[in-house]
């Protein structure tokens, strides 16, 4: 892991329609911290100022009290160069499709590019390239039309737009909402291949616990417009006070555990992946090491 | 700093700002017809005096509603340029129609007189007046209570076959959707900027990159309209919503002693405004 910073939030807030009768305050003294290379989740229930913090990150909103510094800008300075910004840092908004305008394919995700002026055939590339990420077929899908796509289809294509400005930061609300379980796993795996493989520092929020259990290295947890938790995925999800205080559900996996260890049997409730959980289960269920190994050979 | 894309924060039309003043408690339909009533009134006024009265007026509105003028302030914002470009079109080309009074200026096909002033200074305010107006009703009344006055105000039409139901249907959803889609239109302008779309860079004079700006705003916003509408029909009909049904109202108004109070003042007022004879 990078020890360098590329993120660093500190004491921010922000008030939404400041002055007027319908104000409130969506952020008060949120600190975030992330390092260069990792993949963070931000969970929280809604109104506790995620996508608020978010739009931080590219300038979209700019600190209104407090620090935000991106890769060695800060941003509550007045004079920021927000197009650099914003091709560095990626935000797929959620429901990303609703932003597709072009008719064809290729030319939606070739917008961003070309709003960069880069010439021509760099663009091509940068398309081409988005799109295998993506896992969509340059040859076969550039010329398709955008409004006969399927929800799924869409989101890639959207995703592509963004990648194609090759931002070093990716940053994702509810990547997966409304999506089929079969989308929304491909989704996942290509968030995860662009961290692990290339190198995208990856922030996302999400409401999925096993989500957030597969993809995350840290978890940040909002609430009431401040940053309340911090840690692995193994810190927070085996906190069981801190969770129950602030309300937040774990994986499924987690569930079972904690429920077979209130009735008494002696499993480990921080293996929330599902290989690790059903290992768990099956020592319950056998007793012994020994009869796991004669399962799988079963 | 506030952000360069908080554009729901200027609209202020089908917002309401519940404040519970004794604007807000009055007869919804005593409101609606008065604010018609004033309008014309105002429009038929052409002094200054009057007109002054009538701004003073809109602005105690403000202040008995106990809604921020900063409301009604941002309302007007987005017209100025209207304004200007209409006083000055007046100012220009209508001296030859209201020649009376004093000549200023004399110059070819352009004459300014006393009475041609009056009529873009009066106009200017008119407009500012009217615009106020209408974001006290508006702020200080909800669109269910609006269609309702609506719906009730027109309803005699009835009788000749005019479509009051859906007229007031139409125009309420319509109202409501105002502020929806400032909202959707805000997300997709930052959408879109996080893509490296630029809004506004540019001068002026060049209208066709300023037209091809907006594409990625105004197509999506066609889409997410049309889905929405969508949406509303199939929430409607699955509530069994048949046009021209007959059907009854949850909240009843009943006009107290007070509504007819103010409905009075309020007619004595336009009818003044209308027939006083203003000495400027």
């Amino acid at each position: 892991m990078g020890a360098r910073p590329i993120i660093q939030v500190e004491n921010l807030s922000h008030t939404y329609m400041k002055g007027t009768p319908l104000e409130h305050v969506a952020l008060k003294g949120a600190n975030l911290y992330v390092e260069e290379g990792e993949c963070i989740a931000i969970i929280g229930h809604t109104g506790s100022g995620k996508s608020t913090l978010i739009q931080h990150f590219n300038g979209l909103m700019r600190p209104e009290s407090g620090k935000v510094i991106i890769d060695g800008v800060d941003l509550s300075k007045k004079k920021v160069d927000v197009k650099t910004l914003r091709q560095k840092v990626g935000l797929v908004f959620q429901n990303p499709e609703d932003q597709i305008f072009e008719k064809i394919i290729g030319d939606d995700i070739a917008y961003g590019p070309f709003k960069l002026g880069l010439p021509l055939k760099e663009v091509r590339e940068r398309v081409k390239w988005a799109m295998s990420v993506v896992g969509l077929d340059f040859e076969q899908m550039k010329d398709r039309q955008t409004f006969a796509l399927s929800g799924g289809q869409k989101r890639k294509v959207a995703l592509a737009g963004i990648l194609a400005l090759k931002p070093k930061i990716l940053v994702l609300d509810e990547p997966t909402a409304g999506l089929d379980p079969k989308s929304r796993n491909e989704l996942l795996e290509k968030i995860k291949r662009l961290n692990r493989e290339e190198k995208l520092t990856v922030i996302f929020v999400s409401h999925n616990m096993e989500e957030v259990a597969m993809l995350a290295d840290r978890i940040y947890v909002m609430a009431g417009g401040k940053d309340v938790l911090c840690g692995t995925p193994k810190e927070i999800f085996t906190d069981k006070e801190k969770l129950q205080l602030h309300h937040i559900g774990t994986p499924e996996t987690v569930q079972v555990l904690y429920r077979l260890t209130d009735l008494g049997y002696k499993v480990s409730v921080d293996a929330f992946s599902i290989s690790e959980a059903t290992e768990e289960i099956i020592k319950v269920l056998h007793g012994t090491k020994e009869d796991l190994e004669d399962v799988q050979r079963v | 700093m506030s952000s360069e894309f908080e554009i729901s924060r200027s609209i202020t039309i089908g917002q309401y700002v519940p404040t519970d003043s004794y604007i807000h408690r009055l007869d919804p339909r005593v409101k609606l017809l008065l604010f018609v009533v004033i309008v014309v009134a105002i429009a038929f006024n052409t002094s200054y005096i009057g007109n002054a009265i009538g701004l003073f007026l809109s602005l105690y509105l403000f202040w008995a509603s106990k809604i921020p003028i900063s409301y009604g302030l941002s309302g007007v914002k987005p017209a100025i340029p209207f304004i200007i470009i209409l006083a000055l079109l007046q100012l220009l080309f209508q001296g030859q129609l209201f020649s009376g009074g004093k000549v200023y200026v004399d110059y070819g096909f352009i004459l300014i007189t006393s009475e041609s002033i009056r009529l873009v200074v009066v106009s200017a305010v008119r407009f500012i007046e009217i615009i106020f107006l209408s974001s006290v009703l508006t702020l200080s009344t909800s669109t269910t209570q609006l269609t309702h006055s609506i719906q009730s105000l027109l309803s005699p039409l009835k009788k000749i076959n005019f479509p009051v139901h859906e007229i007031s249907l139409i125009t309420t959803i319509s109202i409501r959707f105002v502020p929806t889609f400032a909202i959707e239109m805000e997300k997709m302008m930052k959408a879109q900027a996080s893509r490296g779309a630029d809004f506004g860079t540019g001068g002026w004079w060049r209208i066709i990159q300023r037209t091809k700006e907006t594409f990625p705003i105004i197509i999506p916003l066609f889409n997410i309209a049309l889905s929405r509408a969508e949406d509303l029909i199939l929430a409607m009909e699955s509530r069994c919503y048949t046009p021209g049904g007959n059907r009854s109202s949850y909240s009843v108004y009943k006009t107290l002693a007070k509504d007819y109070l103010v409905l009075l003042v309020g007619l004595l007022f336009a009818y003044l405004l209308i027939f006083y004879p203003f000495p400027f």
